[in-house]
């Protein structure tokens, strides 16, 4: 059960807002968060992340206020993410990038200096996420040979194995064929079935309509539109918003 | 009286400064490389000085020769180096440049290039004069060095704002790849970059070497160390930064070191300066975020 | 060559194996290029000949202390890291060499210089090292003491968080690794190895002077690590072996040593930049495969 609140988030890059007072909430669904090119969705990611602290406002995490936390404080509090541009560790091999994950409770304390990390626990646990996400041919390939649509699986891999209650995609399905994007949507529905929650971006207008249960929709740092993906669809702001892109 | 001639003073070593901070500041903004080997330009400018003058005397062919020879090193340096490095991740054009000069350093040291003794540069002011006014004065060296110093920016300003030059320079350190795609030489305008920025670097180790009658092998490691300072103090990549950094660097050390004394060297002042910089404004005094 | 000779190259090889493998687990392993390792060594030397030639400690608390005084002094050195990146950090670092080195050099306290002299041989259970082979040993042990904590840093889940911040911050921080925390452990632990070698150091010269930690020193241990093969325990040991024993073969390289290191450096960046050994390395890919075509044989012939 997880419940996010984002309270009249407003962020400033230097003279340039990119949020303007956005205010929503989520809990256990499949939410899509959509619009034009530079509508501020990835910086909404950073602030839930934790990479930016918002200029004003306040993100609460079940009621608990995360908008001053780091990146790595937030996921401690399970919310896992992966980047639009994917950041595999690229030197590291497939099973080490999901072992990765698997440290998130270790890091911030002393016995990260002296437990071993590669045990057989965690080994089993590994194969079992790269069978999930059906990466197990690759376990011992470098991270930076494998194509884009693969490093796009191991970072959700990696972020699953840190447990999140909820996962945020940034544009998961980008780059992908019609059928990995078939199978993405579906790991991602069976993921949700299992109870994680799961707020993703995407531009990939059908995707997005085909999986998501609830839309959100950002066009220059505001929100204009919010609902289910039959009335985003027809909502006049929307599609002035996406042709005015056009 | 004495603060005029304080500040007189530090506009000189300012120039220095200049030349040699303005030469690594282009070459960051092009390259973005932290080019070390800098340093070693600025010695062969300072070496090739002296023998030309000790050859035929004249100090200003001396300074020509030596801004050529040390520009054409300069672009061996890239041609061999860093031309192959370019898409390489960042340290490894960098490590190549320390261990260009390390290299440079040492075999400048040997006899038969420098060897480990310092040469005297005995060129005085190349016929300038004296000015001596009754609030500040300069000595004909220090004339020297302001004249060629204007000279050269004037020169520099030039290139870079009234010619193609120039704004194939500004447009590769905006970015390379669109530089090239809309049909700008790229390698030409590295290499000519290079070339100029060189040709100060070695203008500088002249001065210098005239200024305190003094070449030896490892005149570069101090001044170019500071180049860095300056440039990051002045922004990567800026020249009026830089011009403004090196002022700024050269009246702290000067008043330093005549007002307060100092504990530790002036020079590690400046290194000091550089930590605390790199890490409370890392964008220098004028950069932005 | 005399025996003696001999034994000194040997202490010097195993020393410098500890520097090497004590910077890579700053550079290789967390990926913060730093070029100031010789001011580690220099804290640890000049913790060690002050507390033994001055106060008169004995040598095995000095050795402790060089060990922790260099890890906090490191510690606290290593905060520009959290706040630059990449060039701006090997700047950093170049400057921190400098003023260390200015202050042994400029404060009184630390003999000037003149450096720090009578720094006596060292004593262990009622044993002296002076010299020879106890003090190969002692260099040996503390080589291998150096291997074993990298070898096991880099089995633990703080040797997975260097790597992971050496790929890629951001990546690393949405998994919970606190980027700041675990530079600045890299860089405690790389300067407390970096210091003991110091103390050893010290103590089998006997006497100890700024310019023995200058900048190039650093390059030069920069060198063994990035030629030996960054970010693997057997590329630090090799590139340390190679570049102590080559300018000894090569007599006419021993003038040459900085023109030599510097001229490898170059070539290693441009045709192997992951080193001799370095997992991507064109000799280390030969290996390998040469090792697998062995074992297959092997196998077939025991099949």
């Amino acid at each position: 059960m997880s419940q996010l609140e984002i309270r009249s988030v407003s962020h400033w890059f230097g003279g340039l807002q990119a949020l303007r007072d956005v205010t929503f909430s989520t809990s256990d669904e499949i939410l899509g968060l959509i619009g034009p090119n530079g509508a501020g969705k990835t910086t909404l990611f950073n602030v839930i992340s934790g990479f930016i602290v918002p200029t004003r406002g306040e993100v609460l995490l079940n009621g608990k206020a995360i908008h001053r936390l780091r990146a790595d404080q937030t996921i401690r509090l399970g919310l896992a993410r992966t980047f639009q541009i994917v950041k595999p560790f690229a030197t590291l091999t497939v099973e080490e990038n999901v072992l990765a994950g698997l440290g998130t409770p270790y890091y911030p304390k002393a016995e990260a200096l002296y437990k071993i990390y590669r045990t057989r626990e965690n080994l089993e646990k590994i194969e079992q996420m790269l069978e999930k996400v059906h990466l197990s041919e690759y376990r011992f390939s470098p991270a930076a040979k494998l194509p884009i649509g693969l490093q796009r699986r191991l970072e959700i891999a990696r972020a699953l194995a840190t447990h999140p209650k909820v996962l945020l995609l940034d544009e998961p399905a980008a780059g992908l064929v019609a059928q990995e994007a078939e199978e993405l949507a579906d790991l991602i529905r069976d993921l949700h079935s299992q109870g994680i929650h799961i707020i993703l971006i995407e531009h990939n207008m059908r995707f997005a309509m085909n999986l998501c249960q609830r839309i959100v929709v950002l066009a220059q740092g505001e929100i204009i539109a919010e609902g289910v993906p039959a009335e985003i669809q027809n909502n006049e702001k929307v599609i002035n918003a996406y042709l005015g892109q056009e | 009286m004495l603060l005029l001639q304080n500040l007189s003073n530090a506009l000189i070593l300012a120039c220095t400064y200049i030349l040699m901070a303005a030469g690594l500041t282009m070459v960051y903004g092009v390259l973005k490389v932290l080019h070390i080997a800098h340093a070693s330009v600025y010695t062969v400018g300072a070496f090739v000085g002296v023998l030309v003058f000790s050859w035929l005397g004249n100090f200003w062919l001396a300074l020509a020769i030596a801004m050529l020879v040390s520009g054409i090193f300069g672009v061996l340096i890239y041609r061999s180096t860093y031309f192959y490095l370019l898409n390489a991740p960042r340290t490894v054009p960098l490590i190549a440049s320390v261990g260009m000069f390390v290299m440079f350093t040492d075999l400048l040291q040997k006899p038969f290039l420098m060897g480990a003794y310092q040469r005297a540069f005995p060129a005085g002011g190349a016929g300038l004069s004296a000015i001596k006014t009754a609030l500040f004065s300069f000595t004909a060296k220090q004339v020297l060095i302001l004249l060629v110093t204007l000279i050269l920016l004037v020169l520099v300003y030039i290139i870079l704002t009234r010619t193609k030059l120039g704004l194939s320079w500004q447009a590769a350190s905006m970015d390379r790849e669109m530089a090239s795609a809309v049909g700008i030489n790229l390698n030409r305008s590295i290499a000519a970059n290079f070339f100029l920025g060189s040709a100060l670097a070695g203008a500088a180790g002249v001065l210098v070497g005239v200024y305190n009658n003094s070449v030896f092998a490892t005149m570069g490691d101090l001044p170019s160390y500071k180049a860095f300072i300056i440039i990051v103090l002045g922004g990567m990549g800026s020249l009026p930064g830089a011009i403004l950094a090196s002022l700024i660097l050269a009246i702290v050390e000067n008043f330093l070191v005549a007002s307060v004394g100092y504990v530790l060297p002036r020079d590690s002042i400046a290194f000091l300066v550089l930590i605390l910089m790199l890490m409370f404004r890392p964008n220098g005094l004028l950069g932005r975020e | 060559m005399s025996s003696g000779y001999l034994l000194t190259i040997l202490i010097f090889t195993a020393m410098y194996i500890s520097l090497a493998l004590s910077l890579n687990i700053l550079t290789g392993f967390a990926g913060q290029v730093s070029l100031g390792h010789a001011a580690f060594l220099g804290i640890g030397a000049y913790t060690s000949a002050i507390l033994t030639a001055r106060y008169e400690y004995p040598f095995w608390l000095a050795f402790l202390a060089a060990i922790i005084i260099t890890g906090i002094i490191g510690t606290f050195l290593g905060l520009p890291s959290l706040r630059v990146r990449h060039d701006f950090l090997v700047l950093a670092t170049m400057g921190i060499n400098f003023v260390v080195v200015s202050i042994f050099k400029y404060v009184d306290f630390f003999g000037g210089a003149m450096g720090l002299v009578n720094i006596p041989a060292p004593t262990l259970f009622g044993i002296t090292f002076r010299g020879g082979v106890p003090y190969l040993l002692l260099t040996a042990g503390y080589a291998a003491f150096t291997l074993l904590i990298c070898w096991y840093l880099s089995k633990t889940w703080s040797g997975l968080a260097f790597q992971t911040i050496r790929n890629d911050e951001d990546a690393a921080a949405s998994l919970g690794v606190n980027p700041a925390r675990y530079k600045i452990y890299a860089f405690g632990i790389s300067a407390a190895l970096a210091g003991g070698v110091g103390s050893l150091y010290a103590h089998f010269l006997g006497s100890v002077f700024p310019d023995n930690f200058v900048f190039v020193e650093s390059i030069g241990i920069m060198s063994m690590v990035i030629f030996g093969g960054i970010g693997t325990l057997r590329g630090p040991i090799i590139g340390a072996i190679l570049l102590r024993l080559i300018p000894e073969w090569l007599r006419f390289i021993q003038d040459y040593r900085f023109t030599f290191y510097g001229a490898l450096l170059v070539l290693m960046m441009l045709f192997q930049p992951m080193g001799l050994l370095g997992n991507e390395s064109w000799l280390w890919r030969q290996l390998t495969r040469l090792f697998r075509a062995t074992s297959k044989v092997k196998e077939e012939v025991q099949g």
